[in-house]
Parts: C-alpha cells; sequence; structure tokens
C-alpha cells in the first residue's frame, strides 16, 4: 500500500503552503527559513509594541478638548499696553491672578469689538448670562506644588516665554490635552510622550524647576521652597 | 542688610541667597491659659481632618499643635497644673552636625532640614509611611495619617488652598505654617522687596492665640521680639540634654514647670 | 500550522513585543502617572481638593456667645476658609477663641437646617420633611390666627437667648402685638448681677470691669481665662496681669473648690467649700471693716445703710457693718468655708491694701444665674474698697440709643392676652424683680394642666439641652402642641420642634449686637453677611415680619417696614453708616458718672441695706433680708443617700450653652474628660479610696434627677467629697460628630431657686458614686 509516490504526494502537500512554483524551483531544505518565523515574529511584535507605545498609547493615554473660546493672543497683544500683565497680573497680596476672570474681559467686551464670530460667541454665551469661561488651564499644577510668579517673575526676571513658551504669540487657542489617569495638563509632562525637551518650556515638571534651579542658584533647593 | 551670627550655631550661607534665617518661637508659659485656640486656628488653617470615632484618641489623633497639661504631682490643695503648646520644635542639631532626629532616619527624603529658613519640612507626597520618624521625634510633633481624609458633605468649602490635603498612609506634621511665608514672600517680591517684615510671617497659632503668650519671629535677627524673649533666665526647651537643638523656647518663672520641661531623670539637674 | 511554529511565532512576537515594549515610554510614563493618581487623583475622592483663587478679607462680629469679638474672614473666592481675630478691634485686637476659630465647622457642617423642616414623625423622633418657605409660614399663620381667634392669644411664648438688639425686640414686639405676655430669655450670671446692681446702685445698667487696670484680682469662682466675660478680652486682661517683672506683676486670687485653669493660674488658690463664698466675701468685709482698710471716704459720703439707721417712722436698722462685725468673724468664716481664719485675714488686707483692687463674680464663664446675695456681698467688697466707677474697678455701662420704633397699638385682643400673668411667674409678687424666669417653666407647665402653652418659637436658644433637669423640660415639650424653632443647627430644641424655620447663619446675615458683655464702654457692633447663605434658610427677622403681616390687621400694622434690613437701617439710625464701614460705634471717650451722681438710689447713695428691694414689695420684714449676707443655695438630695456632691465645670474646649460644640473643640478636650463616647467624672484619691472607686474605671453616679455612667479620672485638683463634672457634653442634637458623646450634666441636676430672683441657683447636687 505504501508507495513512493504517496510519500511524495505527502510531501507535496505538506509544502503547500509555499505554492507549486517554490516548490519546483529551488527545493529548499525543510529548516532553512524556518529561523525566519521567530524573527518575524520578534520583529512583528517589536514594531507592533513601538507603534502602540510611541503613536497609539499617547492617543490612549491623553484626552483633547477644545478651548470654550478660540481665544487669540495675538490680537489682544497688540490691544494692550502693559504686555502680558494687562490681563494676567500680580493681586496687591503677591499672588498672581493666572486666567483673567470675566470681570477683567468684559472691562472691554461689554459690546463686541470687532467682527469676529469667535467674540460674539463669547459675549452670548459668558458675557451676557455673567457665567465665568470655563477656560482649560496648559499649565496647571499638582496642588501639592507651590509656585510664587512674584518670586520669578519679579525677583528673578524671568521671561514668562521660559516656562510657558511663546504663548503670546498664538492667534488661535490649541487643543488642551489632559492626561486621562492623573488629570493633568499634557504640558506637565511635555507633548513628547519620551519626556524629550528641547526648549525649557517643553516641560513643566519638578526635574525642570530643579534643573534651573541649580543653574541659577547652585542647588537644587530644600522641599518646602516649592511644596505645600 | 548683613546677617547677624547668634551665639548659637550652624548659620551657613549658601550660595545665591545669601541671607540665613532661624524662624523660631518663644511661648510663655505664664501667660498660656490652656485655652486650645491654637490647636483649633492650626487645624483650621492647615485642613487637619477629624473623625466621629476618634475623639481623644491619642494615637490615632491628628494634632500639629497640640496642648499639653502637666501637674507638680502634689496633693490637694497644693497641687498646680501647667500647659504646654507644643508646635513642631524645628530641630537644628548642633556643630554643623545637623542632627535633626527625624531628618536623619527618613529614607525617602521626604522631610528636610532647610538652612536658609531652619525649618523642618514634610513632603507628603514623598513619605511612604514607615513611620521611623516618629519613632525618631523625642516630643511626639509627628502624626500619622490612618485614615483619608473626609469632611462632611460641604465642609470641603472651608479648605485652605494653600495647604495640601494628605492622603493616607503618611506623617503629617507642624510646617510653622510654612506657606504663610510663602505667600508673605510673593507680597514682598511684588513690592520690590527680598526680606519679609515680622509680622508678615506669623504662624496661624501665634495669630491666634488671645493671650498673646505664643511670639514667633527670627531667632537671630536682634530686631524680632522672640530674639530677647529666647534669653529670658525663666527660658528653656524641651528635653534640651537630648542635643536636639529645637528653635522653639519656653519661659516659666515657675521652677517645677522649668524642670518639668526638661526632663531630669533621677538626680540630673539638682542644684 | 503545526505546534513548533505557533510557539516560534508566540514566544518571538512576545519577546519582540516585550523589547519593543521597553523601548516606549509606556512603563516609564505610566510609572510616573500611578504615582501621581496616588497623590492627586486620590485625596481628591475623599476630600476635595481645595480649590484656588483670589483671597479677600470680610471683617464682621462673631456671635457665638456674648463676648462680641471682632472677626476677619479670609476667603478664597466665594468660599470662606479662616476665621482669624480683628486686628485692632476694641474687644479682642486680633486674638480669637477656640470656638470661634471653629466658626466655619458650623457654617459648613451637616448640622444646619438645610431648608423649613415640618416633623413627619412622632414628636423628638427626628424625621422631618423639607417644604417651602410659603408652605412653612402658612402653616404658623394658621396656629397662629386660629390661637388668637380663640381668645388664647396668651398661650403663645417665645424663648430667646437674649432680650438685647433688634431681633429679639422683633420677637417682643411681635409678642406684644399679638397679644402675650411670654416673652422669655434664658438667663445667665448677667441677670443676677445686673438685678445686683439695680438694687445697690440703682437704675438699669449691666457691669463693666475695669480688669487691664486691676492689680489685685479677687475671684469668686469666676472662670477668667475659661470663657467668663468677653473670653478673648478677659484672656488678654490675664495675660496683662502675667506680663513684666515679677513683683510688679498683678495678684490674682480664685476661689473656688477645684484647681480650674483660673486657679491654676492664679498666685493664690483657695479652694473653699461650695456655696459658701458669700460667707467668704463677708468674712472678708469683717476684716476689712475690723481693721479700717476700707475706703472711708466713699463709705461715708455716698453709701448708705452702713452704719446702723433709723427709718422717718423711728425704727432702728441694722446696717452692714454691725452685720460683717457680728456674724462674719474669721472663725465663724473658717468653719463655714473652710478656709483658715489666717487666711482670710491675710487675704482682706492684702485685697483691701491693693492699689487698684477688684473683686469679680459669675461661676464658671456665668452661665448659671447664680444666688443674688451672694453677687451682692461681692459687690460690697468692690465697694468697701471704694472701687465703683474708679479705674481698675467695677462701673455702670449703659446701651448706646439706638431710635426707638413707633408705638405698638394693640387691639383688645391683644390687651387682653397681654395683661394676662406670665407663665414663667416672672414679674409677679412672688418675684417683683425679675424680667425671665427660663427655668421654672418646664415646672409650672408640666405641673398644671395641658394649655397653658398652646405655641412656643425657640430662637437663639437651646432650652432643649440647657435648662437644668431636662427630663422636666422633656415632658413640658411634650405638652406643646406647636413647637417652632428658627435654629441654623439640627440642636435638641429643634429636633423636639414640630416646625423649623432655619434662620441664617451668623456668618450669613444682618444684625446687630449689643456691648459685650463686661466691657465698660458701651458699643454697637453690626453681624454682616460674610457668604451668601449656603442653604434654604430666611432671616428669622423676615421671617417674623412677613407672619405678622399674613396675620393681619394690628399685628400687621405693628410692622411697617419694608424688611428686616430696612428695619435695622432706620434703627441704627445716624450710627448706620459708620457701622457699615468700620463694622462698629464705641463711646470711646464714655466715662462712669462721678460718684456724686452715680448711683440712682432713692438715697442717691451705694446701698448697702437696699431699700429697692424693700419697696418691691417682697413680703419680707428682717433687716437681714436687704442686706448682702450668706443665705446657703442647699443642693437638692439628701446626704445619706447621696454621700457626695456633684458640681459641675465649665471647660473654654467646650461650648455648653446653646451652641454644639464643633468638631474641632471636641477634638481638643482633655483625655481625662471625655474618651470615645465616655466622660469622666474628676474626684479627689481620697473619694476614691473611701467609696472604692479606681482611676479609670467605670462608675455609677445618681443624683436625685438621674443616673449615668461614667469613668472615674483622679485629680488632686478637687476637693474630697466634690465630683466635678464637665458641662456641654452629652448632646442629641447636632451630627455624631457630638451626639452621644459623654453625658449632659444637666440631666443630672434640678434647679434650686434664689429666694429672691427666682433666677437658678444651682451650683451642685448631692451625688452618689458606686464602681460597676
Amino acid at each position: 500500500m505504501s508507495t513512493t509516490e504517496e510519500k511524495e504526494q505527502t510531501a507535496g502537500e505538506q509544502g503547500g503552503e509555499h505554492g507549486p512554483e517554490e516548490a519546483t524551483h529551488e527545493p529548499v531544505k525543510p529548516g532553512a527559513w524556518r529561523f525566519l518565523i521567530p524573527i518575524v515574529a520578534f520583529g512583528a511584535g517589536f514594531v507592533s509594541l513601538l507603534v502602540l507605545g510611541w503613536v497609539i498609547f499617547p492617543h490612549l493615554l491623553y484626552g483633547e478638548k477644545q478651548q470654550p473660546v478660540d481665544f487669540s493672543h495675538v490680537v489682544h497683544q497688540e490691544a494692550v499696553d502693559e504686555g502680558c500683565e494687562s490681563c494676567h497680573f500680580f493681586r496687591e497680596d503677591g499672588s498672581f491672578s493666572g486666567i483673567p476672570k470675566l470681570e477683567n474681559c468684559v472691562q472691554c467686551h461689554e459690546e463686541p469689538m470687532g467682527e469676529s464670530s469667535e467674540e460674539a460667541k463669547f459675549i452670548a454665551e459668558y458675557v451676557e448670562p455673567g457665567k465665568e469661561i470655563p477656560w482649560h488651564v496648559y499649565a496647571r499644577q499638582p496642588q501639592c506644588a507651590f509656585f510664587s510668579h512674584a518670586a520669578h517673575v519679579k525677583m528673578a526676571e524671568l521671561e514668562c516665554a521660559k516656562c510657558h513658551g511663546p504663548v503670546g504669540d498664538s492667534d488661535h487657542a490649541r487643543p488642551y490635552q489632559y492626561n486621562r489617569l492623573t488629570k493633568y495638563s499634557r504640558d506637565i509632562w511635555g507633548w513628547n510622550i519620551a519626556g524629550f525637551k528641547k526648549k525649557t518650556a517643553d516641560r513643566m515638571k519638578m526635574d525642570d524647576c530643579a534643573e534651573c534651579h541649580e543653574e541659577s542658584k547652585g542647588h537644587k533647593d530644600a522641599c518646602f521652597v516649592c511644596h505645600k | 542688610m548683613k546677617e547677624v551670627h547668634h551665639k548659637g550655631h550652624g548659620n551657613e550661607h549658601h550660595k545665591g541667597h545669601g541671607r540665613t534665617y532661624k524662624y523660631g518661637m518663644v511661648i510663655d508659659l505664664d501667660k498660656c491659659t490652656g485655652c486650645g485656640a491654637c490647636m483649633v486656628a492650626c487645624m483650621a488653617e492647615n485642613n487637619l481632618p477629624f473623625r466621629k470615632d476618634n475623639t481623644n484618641d491619642r494615637l490615632t489623633q491628628n494634632f500639629w499643635m497640640r496642648v499639653y497639661k502637666i501637674s507638680n504631682g502634689r496633693p490637694f490643695p497644693d497641687s498646680e497644673i501647667c500647659y504646654i503648646p507644643r508646635p513642631c520644635q524645628h530641630c537644628e542639631g548642633y556643630d554643623h552636625h545637623h542632627h535633626t532626629p527625624c531628618v536623619s532616619v527618613c529614607p525617602a527624603t521626604a522631610t528636610d532640614y532647610s538652612h536658609e529658613t531652619g525649618i523642618v519640612s514634610q513632603i507628603y507626597t514623598r513619605c511612604f509611611g514607615c513611620r521611623y520618624c516618629m519613632a525618631a521625634c523625642p516630643y511626639h510633633v509627628r502624626v500619622f495619617n490612618w485614615w483619608d481624609p473626609k469632611w462632611p458633605k460641604g465642609m470641603n468649602k472651608y479648605l485652605n488652598p494653600d495647604v495640601s490635603v494628605r492622603m493616607r498612609g503618611v506623617v503629617e506634621k507642624c510646617s510653622f505654617c510654612y506657606h504663610r511665608l510663602q505667600r508673605a514672600r510673593n507680597k514682598a517680591y511684588v513690592e520690590g522687596r527680598r526680606e519679609v517684615h515680622e509680622d508678615e510671617y506669623q504662624t496661624a497659632c501665634t495669630q491666634a492665640c488671645p493671650a498673646g503668650a505664643v511670639t514667633f519671629g527670627d531667632l537671630i535677627n536682634p530686631k524680632h521680639k522672640v530674639y530677647k524673649l529666647k534669653d529670658s533666665p525663666y527660658a528653656f526647651r524641651l528635653l534640651e540634654k537630648l542635643g536636639t537643638n529645637p528653635k522653639v523656647y519656653y519661659v516659666s518663672t515657675k521652677d517645677w514647670v522649668r524642670k518639668a520641661g526638661k526632663v531630669f531623670l533621677g538626680n540630673e539637674g539638682r542644684g | 500550522m503545526d505546534r513548533r511554529t505557533f510557539l516560534e511565532i508566540l514566544v518571538g512576537s512576545t519577546a519582540g513585543a516585550g523589547a519593543g515594549f521597553m523601548l516606549t515610554p509606556v512603563n516609564w510614563k505610566l510609572m510616573d502617572d500611578v504615582t501621581i493618581w496616588t497623590q492627586e487623583v486620590w485625596p481628591d475622592f475623599f476630600a476635595g481638593i481645595p480649590e484656588r483663587g483670589e483671597v479677600t478679607h470680610a471683617n464682621s462680629v462673631c456671635n457665638l456667645c456674648p463676648g462680641g469679638c471682632g472677626i476677619t474672614v479670609r476667603k478664597v473666592a466665594d468660599r470662606a476658609t479662616k476665621i482669624e481675630g480683628r486686628r485692632g478691634y476694641p474687644v479682642n485686637d486680633g486674638g480669637i477663641c477656640i470656638l470661634g476659630a471653629a466658626g466655619l465647622q458650623l457654617l459648613y457642617g451637616p448640622w444646619r437646617v438645610p431648608s423649613p423642616l415640618r416633623r413627619v414623625g412622632k414628636p423628638g423622633s427626628g424625621k422631618f420633611e423639607k417644604i417651602s418657605w410659603e408652605e412653612a409660614i402658612s402653616e404658623v399663620v394658621r396656629k397662629l390666627s386660629v390661637l388668637r381667634r380663640k381668645g388664647k392669644a396668651h398661650t403663645v411664648a417665645s424663648i430667646l437667648g437674649s432680650d438685647r438688639g433688634t431681633v429679639p425686640n422683633l420677637f417682643a414686639r411681635f409678642l406684644k402685638a399679638y397679644g402675650s405676655p411670654n416673652f422669655i430669655c434664658t438667663t445667665s450670671a448677667e441677670d443676677t448681677s445686673e438685678l445686683a446692681l439695680k438694687l445697690m446702685q440703682g437704675g438699669k445698667a449691666s457691669a463693666g470691669y475695669d480688669l487691664e487696670r486691676a492689680n489685685f484680682i479677687l475671684s469668686f469662682g469666676s472662670g477668667l481665662i475659661e470663657g467668663w466675660g468677653s473670653p478673648v478680652r478677659v484672656i488678654k486682661a490675664h495675660s496683662l496681669w502675667r506680663s513684666g517683672n515679677l513683683r510688679k506683676r498683678a495678684t490674682v486670687v480664685q476661689i473656688e473648690p477645684r484647681l480650674s485653669n483660673t486657679a491654676a493660674k492664679a498666685d493664690n488658690w483657695y479652694p473653699v467649700n461650695p456655696g459658701t463664698e458669700a460667707a467668704l466675701a463677708l468674712g472678708l468685709a469683717h476684716v476689712i471693716i475690723r481693721e479700717s482698710l476700707y475706703n472711708i471716704y466713699f463709705i461715708r459720703n455716698h453709701t448708705s445703710g452702713f452704719e446702723d439707721w433709723t427709718d422717718s417712722a423711728g425704727n432702728t436698722h441694722m446696717g452692714f457693718k454691725r452685720l460683717v462685725l457680728t456674724e462674719y468673724t474669721p472663725d465663724a468664716v473658717s468653719r463655714t468655708t473652710g478656709i483658715a481664719a489666717k487666711k482670710i485675714v491675710k487675704l482682706a488686707r492684702a485685697f483691701a491694701r491693693a492699689r487698684r483692687p477688684l473683686a469679680v463674680w459669675g461661676r464658671g464663664k456665668g452661665s448659671v444665674s447664680g444666688s443674688l446675695y451672694e453677687c451682692m456681698a461681692v459687690h460690697a467688697l468692690n465697694a468697701l474698697v471704694g472701687n465703683i466707677n474708679k479705674p481698675g474697678g467695677v462701673s455702670v455701662r449703659p446701651e448706646i440709643a439706638t431710635h426707638t420704633w413707633p408705638r405698638v397699638y394693640q387691639d383688645a385682643t391683644a390687651l387682653a392676652g397681654f395683661s394676662r400673668s406670665r407663665i414663667d411667674g416672672a414679674n409677679t409678687n412672688r418675684y417683683p424683680l425679675t424680667k425671665y424666669l427660663p427655668d421654672r417653666w418646664p415646672q409650672i407647665i408640666s405641673r398644671k394642666e395641658a394649655g397653658t402653652i398652646q405655641a412656643l418659637f425657640v430662637h437663639d436658644a437651646d432650652p432643649y439641652y440647657t435648662t437644668l433637669d431636662t427630663s422636666a423640660v422633656a415632658k413640658a415639650f411634650e405638652q406643646i402642641p406647636f413647637v417652632v424653632s428658627f435654629s441654623s443647627y439640627l440642636d435638641e430644641t429643634a429636633f423636639h420642634s414640630d416646625l423649623i424655620l432655619p434662620n441664617h447663619h451668623y456668618l450669613e446675615r444682618w444684625e446687630d449686637l449689643p456691648t459685650p458683655i463686661g466691657l465698660q464702654k458701651p458699643m454697637l457692633s453690626l453681624l454682616r453677611p460674610v457668604v451668601s447663605p449656603q442653604f434654604d434658610t430666611r432671616h428669622v427677622g423676615d421671617v417674623l415680619m412677613t407672619i405678622a403681616r399674613s396675620l393681619g390687621g394690628a399685628v400687621a400694622n405693628a410692622f411697617p417696614w419694608r424688611n428686616y434690613k430696612a428695619l435695622l437701617k432706620e434703627t441704627m439710625g445716624d450710627k448706620w453708616s459708620t457701622m457699615k464701614k468700620t463694622g462698629y460705634v464705641e463711646e470711646a471717650d464714655y466715662q462712669p458718672p462721678i460718684w456724686k451722681d452715680a448711683f440712682a438710689t432713692r438715697s442717691r447713695r451705694f446701698e448697702f441695706y437696699t431699700t429697692a428691694l424693700k419697696r418691691a414689695g417682697m413680703k419680707r420684714n428682717k433687716d437681714l433680708d436687704y442686706l448682702p449676707h450668706y443665705e446657703p443655695i442647699t443642693p437638692e438630695g439628701d446626704s445619706e443617700t447621696y454621700p457626695l456632691t456633684l458640681i459641675p465645670y465649665e471647660l473654654i474646649r467646650l461650648a455648653d450653652g446653646a451652641i454644639g460644640n464643633p468638631p474641632f473643640c471636641t477634638k481638643a478636650v482633655e483625655m481625662t474628660e471625655l474618651k470615645g463616647n465616655d466622660i469622666f467624672v474628676e474626684i479627689n484619691p481620697k473619694t476614691a479610696g473611701d467609696y472604692g472607686l479606681a482611676k479609670g474605671r467605670y462608675a455609677m453616679l445618681e443624683t436625685p434627677k438621674g443616673k449615668a455612667k461614667v469613668l472615674v479620672h483622679l485629680s488632686e485638683g478637687i476637693m474630697p467629697g466634690l465630683i466635678g463634672m464637665p458641662k456641654g457634653l452629652g448632646h442629641a442634637g447636632y451630627d455624631g460628630y457630638l451626639a452621644g458623646k459623654g453625658v449632659n450634666v444637666n440631666s443630672l441636676m434640678g434647679v434650686v431657686e434664689d429666694p429672691i430672683s427666682g433666677l437658678c441657683a444651682t451650683w451642685g447636687i448631692q451625688a452618689k458614686l458606686t464602681s460597676v
């Protein structure tokens, strides 16, 4: 019953997945290509995880929200006299006002000042009902951190852009991304998912504070300087 | 202004900001009435939690400022009592061998001694709750959070945003209201000053004390009230012989109180 | 695919994935994020991380006690985050007491009444339903109209915490226009002190103590640093006494049977047998008179009844001097008080020879009215040393006059009801001098048949908790078909009410406050909203006016004001603008009248022998009855069954009045006063030995009024034979942070009335303590 034909047939069936052409050309030794399997598998796993980690992961980790009003710093910079401090000012007690409250905006925007549809929306949705604008704060620091704008801006005379980047030149409010796990703004870790930075303004983690303190003061400072 | 050297120790300079301070306290026990306003002012200022079931449980209760009651132990009617308010003593240690008991044992660097201000910090987010510091502190100023802080509904409205709320499993303690120094500095900086005035930085307990028994300031600044007060012949510090060099001084004209505060054993300190 | 291939692919891809993963930031990033999650997001679940915002400060006045301290509230955005003492304020200049500092817990706490509530369960079950304000007010109006129509207007009563200021006056006015004489206020030592001043000096005024300038303070049981008077102000004075050179310091002498904080801080503590303070005061007077150490000029020219005297009918009357010299020799007093005769002589000399001696009265915080004769005896000491209206002494202090309201027009119903006699028996032949007898009505109601009080309004008071013999109060409440509470908190009285119409919290409302207790200079201060109302509450003044208006007729006409704020503004008149700006008006240059003009008695002199009392129609004929003398206030209970004496004591860390202790303050209570839910009683080790009691063990405390399980604390600071027990615990209302902790000492006490004023003069009760 058992013949050579049968054996060949069986072998042919076995190699069938490589197609008849391959089989007829160079007869490959059964183990010659097999070593590729783990390598290809490794490569596939490797590449897919890299893609997952570098490309997909940030999309999973970060959620995105649009600012309630598309604010143009450029337009406002032109209109005000005292630069950033016109709206982001120090209070008498030394605290920093941060994002302006509606009342600051209303000082100029009681009535529409231009033709922009965003301004019209802003007036209709916030000014008229007297509702605070729920801005998303890109640079919001965690509650355990104390940051003194007075110390940095007034005493050390740092430029706003040193930490905040060229926000003043933005013509549109960029989307706000936040970490779904920690609720932090993406700006704290920085937009590079690996945490690489090119400029000081790229990241706002504690190490970045310490780096600058070490440069300027010679030491990283005591914990209580920035913690509360 | 040039720095003033006190007969004390360890006024080290650092690069950058030259001026150093030694914030400390002088508490007049003759004036202290044991009313407890300091305790509550501290709790309110520093977001201290409270619970329904741990009233008066020394093991599980959180106090940063605790008022102790001591007695002279004599029979009626010769018995006397005295109250001793006890914040963190902010120990400095002696002779550059800084030996703040808690700092030296912390494996997480969650607590450090600031050479600039003389304040011992506690960083809750860094602490992992091993409680070595609690064992090391001879003054029992450190407390452990056995529970997550939980406020009755709506009561978190009164929380002070300048002080973090602490989670379960970390140690906390009096900070000399460090956030008030941060606040005061902000104001000074905006006004173009580096120096903070004496009255701009006062702890919550000092401010609240109806008896004016607590005085707070820079122990090495001759212009501050504490500078003179601490040199009173009636001044003493708790457990002085341990060499912790605490920055909280007490004043009492009563001998038995001073002796009790120094805690002598057997024949020590007699004569 | 064979098994081998499968495994190769699996292992290969897993290894590749692993290697790839190590080259991604995912692990490092997630590790960091998880750490952050634990420190930022986790606590937020429990605590709610406080929001940041602009910091502002708002000034107001604290009204948690009659001390009237100025406060500055630190706000972050619209949240109140901290109460601090107001700097530069005349009363407390920056200081704050423990209760005042915890005020925000009362504001934001779960013990607030969130909206009008109507009882749905059985009385006292604590089951309420939320109703609208319109519904709540119309229910009150309905009940009141029916009562009035039935000619039962006089069966409506109100209990308030004070009778000063616009809000209490609104209640009085309402009852007057409606037709009831039963405007009742809770009383305190201040009432007895005012009465003593009225009898001995004439006129209506409160006592002002120049504590700051006194240099010898003789305190008859007053808890000077434990909440007596205006607490922060007195503690500040105490610090003045303790300042400077040891020799120049003031001397403080404390007379009381227990080593209180005041006694502990005093230069000398005289543990007197409880209740015999008047005898000691008169013993001191004896020495002062015998040795001619008194102010001869004052006694001769400005007092009457010191020497024996003859009236117009030719009858000779005994003077204070003869009484004191014959009855109160140091030896006799020593036997009564337990203080050695030598010590009495020494103390009397030291007091009288001091540059600015001052005797003060009012046990503990002064919450119990106390004995009138005792108060008079202490005041007589002040007269002997001539410190009346003098620096460092005691002076009379009037109130700042405000705009008077138009007269109330009473219709026939109102007139009929208003002329009925008061339910509490005050202002009757028996007690002609007393305005209110709040401790008597529970007894009266439970004795008489039902229907004596058909409706009760309670505001700014918690009689269900604070009145002695609480079980009698509970019974009385059962007899009242309609109880309305205006409390902001779910206190005991509110808990047992049929309707709660919550007032704004003191940090949410406008109101005027009279001069803080014990101050020499008249003052008027303004309570103002620091935060917007946190719940669906309404100002009690507005609610009362709405009720009046809905009742219509003459009642409505008595309230012509638009709303409470308009009324307040009108009443303050020309002072309003200053008050609004600075928070208070003060007669800073007020000087008490000089001796020549100081006394409004019939003799125009200080009267040791009080003729006013005689004229008041008291049915008494002995000279002794009109002179300060020692008349024991005997505690209830027979000493066979109850061999020990229970004395309640007050702590500054425990609010024991109408306000329940906030959690922060309860946390600060000593471990020897409260442990878990158990209260401690304080006894001398000797007492413990005599009765087989041990430290830290449970014991059963029994009095004629009730019993309670307590823990035993041994202290050398209490006289043998006494049991000390802190006031302010054992609440049933509020919340688990206070309710159920300890025992309400008031429930173990009974009311012992003062023979003249009828006010509660209880200082203790006989008791039994057995180990269990």
